[in-house]
């Protein structure tokens, strides 16, 4: 199926909104009639369950044939091959390596392979070449949100830089170049900004408190390592402005890695890439026994794969890691409780 | 020192005076000696250090080595998970006990197809300098089955280097 447009998409969320409004209303007075009342019970009778399916990072070069395209096209046919099938598909960031047109377009060409509606974020990989131009005229705005089966989706650009580009001088190749670089001595610490910190307060000004949100950025909503970004600034700030909602499940790319933890109101889980996995940092993991195993090597697939997420009734979730090869720990492979 | 003959004493002090020609003149030259050195000296020492790592920096992350695009930065930032204090060791992929030039090889040529570096070549160093250097104070363990973490280096072209 292609990317949803901004036309195709209107409509989508519209339908599902729909179903909110349906639910929203006879929900409550059904749970209050029995007597069950509260806010929580209430809750439970939003969501119709539902699975959806997650891809991250695939760092795609320009190179005919690369091993990376291979990876992608086998997670999305993993995805294609799910049964039920999933109801979507979001995708948390770096299809590409340099930010190049290029890598962008072919990483569309195979993610139009999904048979169900995708969408996007970008990842710092995607966009500092030209600062998400490209990006933008591929999967559209960088910031979005739907309601799904009473489930809020929220994607936000969370890889904003301050410019450290114009003082230095730097090209766009050469502040692409930076960036690509995880340990990037001079990038700084990037977010999600101002801007998107307004339009998120707005987006979910008018939700009820019950509503279940889930959210998705390039980089985790705490902070975990933030020499190679594995944070978000201005997480505290989206983290309150979502504090009111009951439950939120937040997932993350950018980390190559399972990686978990629970903040608030909020638990979060940190994605497999399909292109290579990330050692750990040297600091103590919040959940240590959500880890996975050391990598080989040699096995090019070691480390990689795709993502089911299944959401119940009660707005519990499960993040199934679907790891090409068997690195994950029993724990693990038993999915990761949201 | 009574029982000393003449003989011996002489040839003694003969010795003694060689030595000490010879200690004074490494001195003087100072290019033998080790120790004491001049704080000009080790300060010198230790910008070629750097400069070795700014090196090794450069070619862990500008993807020249491999030929599929791959730098090892992409999968060893900082340095990290190349645990350079655990060799030699066996290891798996090398399926025997080898070093860590050998490995940063295997790993030049296996998953960046790229071309071995000659062992002794400066590039060898300067990987092996830089793998090293993020990883001072860690203690020497080889074998030791552990994944590190590494310590940021500032050294790569365009970083500030201290
Ligand atoms: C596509 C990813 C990838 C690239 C690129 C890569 N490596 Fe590796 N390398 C790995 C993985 C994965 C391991 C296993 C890590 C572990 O042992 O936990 C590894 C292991 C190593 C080890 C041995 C660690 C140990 O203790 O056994 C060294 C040394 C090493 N790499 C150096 C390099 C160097 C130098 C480069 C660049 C020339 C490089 N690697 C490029 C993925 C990569
Ligand atoms: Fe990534
Ligand atoms: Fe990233």
């Amino acid at each position: 199926m292609k990317h949803i447009s901004r036309r195709q998409f209107l409509g989508y969320s519209m339908k599902a909104g729909a179903t909110t409004l349906f639910t929203g209303i006879l929900a409550p007075s059904a749970t209050s009639f029995f007597g069950y009342g509260g806010v929580a019970a209430a809750a439970t009778k939003k969501v119709s369950p539902f699975t959806f399916a997650v891809l991250t990072d695939a760092h795609l070069y320009d190179i005919k044939d690369h091993k990376f395209d291979k990876f992608l096209e086998k997670a999305v046919a993993d995805v294609n091959s799910l049964q039920p099938l999933p109801d979507l598909v979001l995708y948390a960031g770096d299809i590409g390596q340099s930010g190049k047109e290029s890598e962008l377009s072919k990483g569309k060409k195979i993610l139009d392979k999904l048979t169900m509606p995708y969408k996007v974020i970008p990842g710092e990989h995607d966009y500092y070449l030209d600062l998400g131009k490209a990006w933008r005229g591929f999967f559209g705005d960088d910031h979005w949100s739907f309601d799904h089966k009473g489930v809020h989706f929220i994607g936000m650009n969370s890889i904003l830089v301050p410019d450290f580009w114009t003082m230095a001088g730097l090209t766009p190749k050469e502040r692409m170049g930076r960036m690509e670089e995880l340990e990037c001595h001079r990038c700084g610490l990037w977010g999600v900004g101002e801007k998107q910190l307004e339009w998120l307060a707005a987006d979910v000004k008018k939700l009820g408190t019950d509503t279940p949100v889930i959210i998705m950025t390039h980089s985790p909503l705490w902070s975990y390592y933030p020499r190679w970004n594995f944070q978000t600034y201005d997480a505290p700030e989206i983290n309150s402005i979502l504090s009111k909602f009951e439950k939120v499940i937040a997932i993350h790319g950018h980390v190559h890695q399972v990686v978990y933890n629970q903040f608030g109101n909020t638990t979060s889980a940190g994605l497999l890439s399909t292109s290579w996995p990330w050692p750990y940092p040297p600091v103590d993991l919040p959940y240590p026994e959500y880890k996975m195993n050391r990598v080989d090597p040699g096995d090019f697939e070691d480390g990689l794969g795709s993502h089911k997420v299944a959401i119940s009734s009660d707005f519990s979730g499960e993040v199934d890691y679907r790891a090409f090869s068997h690195l994950l720990p029993e724990n693990v492979k038993r999915g990761l409780k949201m | 020192m009574n029982i000393l003959t003449k003989q011996t004493y002489m040839r003694l002090s003969c010795v003694t005076a060689v030595t000490v020609t010879v200690l004074t003149i490494m001195l003087m030259t100072d290019a033998a000696a080790k120790s004491p050195r001049s704080d000009q000296q080790i300060a010198q020492e230790r910008q070629a250090l750097l400069e070795a790592v700014a090196k090794g920096d450069g070619l862990w992350h500008d993807g020249k080595l491999g030929t599929n695009g791959l730098a090892c930065g992409n999968c060893h930032p900082d340095g990290s998970a190349t645990n350079p204090h655990t060799w030699p060791k066996y290891q798996s992929n090398l399926g025997k006990v080898g070093t860590l030039r050998e490995m940063i090889n295997w790993c030049i040529t296996v998953p960046m197809q790229g071309k071995p570096l000659a062992y002794d070549s400066t590039e060898m160093v300067a990987m092996e300098t830089y793998a090293t250097f993020a990883h001072r104070g860690v203690a020497i363990d080889p074998g030791k089955d552990e994944q590190h973490g590494a310590m940021p280096v500032a050294g790569g072209p365009g970083y500030p280097t201290h």
